[in-house]
């Protein structure tokens, strides 16, 4: 029947070719257990990422097929134990006499399970760490050496260091153009030691002086051990606390106008333990809550990063909840990202998952009338959505537990009785809609020139 | 609207002078100068099986490589066949194209061929006003008449690229009603291995 345009027929396997590391076409019943094993390997193997396994239905229905051997991966993946010993050396040198070196941590880092190895090497040699939005979790931001997230929305100070450095060591990181702002301006001045188990994204968009391929912790090891001594990073270090100072994540809530969003994250950070694992959807809301959340454990911070799906929060807190129950588990969501998964409640609901939804309702898509007001002339055009529905009673009417929030004084309280609830909640939580998200860096920009109010940009 | 933070403002701040090209390369500034396109021969090594065209191709397309051609048949080894992909692409952007064919489960090994043997294959028809004439510039480079009917004699010719264009060139004062070429074909000059399973992707 393949390939005739059957009821139902799409081309599965072709779509889906793009967005997977491989996408397979599994027709033969002796083989599919094979099939199956091989993606799940895959899956796993190297950078890890999706794979896709299309079954016919005759396959699917076939009896006394096969039984599978041990799942293997293909062979034509090779995945490098340690990164090139000569390249390691270099990549050490040029640390040892760095002036102002950088660590920048990505979400490899946390994938590759790596954290606590970049932990120890930051704080051994004394060297300042950024991360990505996908690194965030991998270094702990009460930390001293902590400079926080960089990039678009990251954090002024993150942005100066990354600017200012002379050598950089990414870890596991793609060096998205939301982290980057212009390649033209990107660290400009710096010699970059690459460390990626993806041979593909050495130099693919920033040229790495220092390629290292292979496993992060491996490869911070080998670093370690080449490292004759620790960079002088005095200095450098003074510097970036005066950059610290100089540029606070410190925002206005006067007690008589709405309640503004980053309040209301710090008032969540501050109810629940250190391990609590946060979701978002895109837009505002995930800048607020990634920017204002203090983030100290890998595997804490949950979002689409990159690909920035609306409508991810909700089904991303019901797996995480499904796969880490011992944890609690809270979603920033936006008004619109969450009118597109909402349904998900009703799964929260059959499963009983214990998650706490906080909408930070701005009663628009906050991002677009943000850019819209700063590089349109403030033409507002589908950006301002005053017809949502009652969250509250939605959740409500799912089954679950619906709470409205409005005043700084209930802040607290809500919050408790929500997290209470024994079973899926959502806040309905009603802030300032003329709120917007700084710093910014305008797309394709200097990272050093992020902007801090709107005139900047 | 709100949220603004404290801090200097951008044209406040120390800035530094370095900058990298569109490469992400540190460059003087002074100095920058358009990065170079070269024209490389690419072999693959792949699974001999369906999709696997398709999915180099749409590789190719995805990224946005410039690929001048690509050619594919079976090897001595069963099951696998040689892909000759030539591209035309910067430093950088070889490098690319064959660390991204790497990470595809069918393609076992790529290299890119230094002082390779490149050979394509084309048939030219033209119109038999001049026989002779077509002969003589077929047996100048190389070629044969395989086809000989009413109005048209098509003839068939390897050689370069280049080799092929100036042909193709020579054969128009003689009306070229249609040509069909195949690409390029290559292989590892000397002794070398063009692309084979020893070096699995290294
Ligand atoms: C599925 C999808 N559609 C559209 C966009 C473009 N987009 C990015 S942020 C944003 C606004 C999101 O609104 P909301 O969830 O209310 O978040 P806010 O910015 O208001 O906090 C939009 C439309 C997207 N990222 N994903
Ligand atoms: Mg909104």
């Amino acid at each position: 029947m393949v390939g005739n345009d059957a009821f139902q027929e799409a081309d599965t396997t072709g779509i889906t070719r793009p967005v997977t590391k491989a996408s397979y076409f599994a027709s033969d019943p002796d083989t599919v257990g094979d099939t199956v094993g091989e993606a799940f390997e895959l899956a796993r193997k190297g950078r890890q990422g999706p794979t896709l396994v299309d079954l016919p239905k005759d396959v699917s229905n076939a009896e006394d097929v096969a039984r599978p051997g041990p799942a293997a991966g293909p062979e034509t993946q090779v995945v490098p134990d340690e990164a090139d010993p000569e390249a390691v050396t270099r990549a050490a040198t040029a640390l040892a006499n760095a002036e102002r070196p950088v660590i920048l941590a990505g979400g490899g880092v946390i994938k590759g399970n790596a954290s606590e190895e970049l932990r120890q090497f930051a704080i051994d040699h004394g060297v300042p760490v950024v991360t990505t939005m996908p690194g965030v979790g991998a270094f702990d931001e009460t930390h001293e050496l902590a400079m926080e997230m960089a990039g678009m929305h990251g954090t002024g100070y993150a942005n100066m260091a990354v600017t200012h450095c002379d050598v950089m060591l990414a870890v596991g990181t793609r060096f998205d153009d939301r982290l980057t702002g212009g390649v033209d301006t990107f660290a400009p001045e710096a010699e970059i030691a690459h460390v990626d188990i993806d041979a593909s994204e050495i130099s693919k968009n920033v040229h790495a002086d220092y390629p290292l391929v292979g496993d992060a912790s491996t490869v911070l090891r080998q670093l370690d051990e080449a490292l004759a001594r620790s960079p002088d990073t005095d200095a450098w270090r003074d510097q970036c606390t005066h950059w610290e100072t100089e540029y606070p994540m410190d925002y206005d809530a006067p007690e008589d106008e709405p309640l503004k969003p980053q309040f209301v994250v710090e008032a969540f950070d501050e109810a629940t333990d250190a391990d609590t694992i946060v979701t978002t959807g895109v837009g505002q809301h995930q800048m607020w809550a990634v920017q204002y959340w203090t983030f100290t454990e890998p595997r804490t911070w949950i979002s689409s990063h990159g690909l920035g799906t609306m409508g991810y929060g909700l089904p991303a807190a019901i797996g995480a909840k499904v796969a880490a129950p011992e944890k609690e588990v809270v979603c920033f969501d936006g008004d619109g990202s969450f009118l597109m998964t909402s349904q998900g409640l009703s799964v929260a609901v059959r499963e009983d998952l214990d998650i706490t939804v906080c909408i930070l309702n701005n009663e628009a898509v906050g991002m677009v009338r943000q850019w819209q007001d700063a590089f349109f002339e403030g033409r507002r055009m589908a950006s301002e959505y005053p017809w949502g529905p009652d969250f509250a009673t939605l959740a409500d009417a799912f089954g679950a537990k619906g709470f409205t929030l409005d005043a700084y004084d209930d802040v607290a309280d809500t919050i408790a009785a929500a997290r209470d609830y024994d079973g899926p909640s959502v806040i309905d939580c009603h802030i300032d809609p003329r709120e917007d998200v700084y710093p910014m860096v305008a797309s394709g920009g200097a990272n050093g020139l992020f902007a801090l109010q709107e005139e900047h940009l | 609207m709100t949220g603004e933070l404290p801090g200097p403002a951008p044209e406040e701040r120390p800035h530094p002078s370095g900058r990298r090209n569109e490469q992400g390369i540190r460059i003087d500034p002074e100095a920058e100068a358009e990065p170079e396109v070269r024209r490389e021969v690419l072999s693959a090594l792949v699974d001999h099986e369906p999709g696997v065209l398709a999915e180099v191709s749409g590789l190719f397309a995805r990224r946005q490589f410039n690929i001048e051609s690509l050619t594919v048949g079976p090897t001595m080894t069963g099951g696998l066949a040689r892909m000759t992909i030539v591209v035309e692409e910067t430093d950088p952007g070889v490098e690319q194209a064959k660390r991204q064919l790497r990470k595809l489960v069918p393609v076992h090994a790529v290299r890119e061929l230094e002082a390779a043997t490149e050979r394509e294959l084309a048939l030219i028809k033209v119109g038999d006003d001049d026989p002779a004439g077509v002969a003589a510039v077929a047996e100048m480079y190389g070629g044969e008449a395989v086809e000989a009917g009413p109005e048209v004699v098509t003839v068939e010719l390897t050689g370069t690229e280049a080799e092929i264009d100036a042909a193709v060139e020579a054969f128009e004062r003689f009306g070229v009603r249609e040509v069909a070429r195949t690409g390029t074909a290559a292989l590892a000059g000397g002794t070398e291995f063009t692309a084979h399973e020893t070096h699995n992707n290294e």
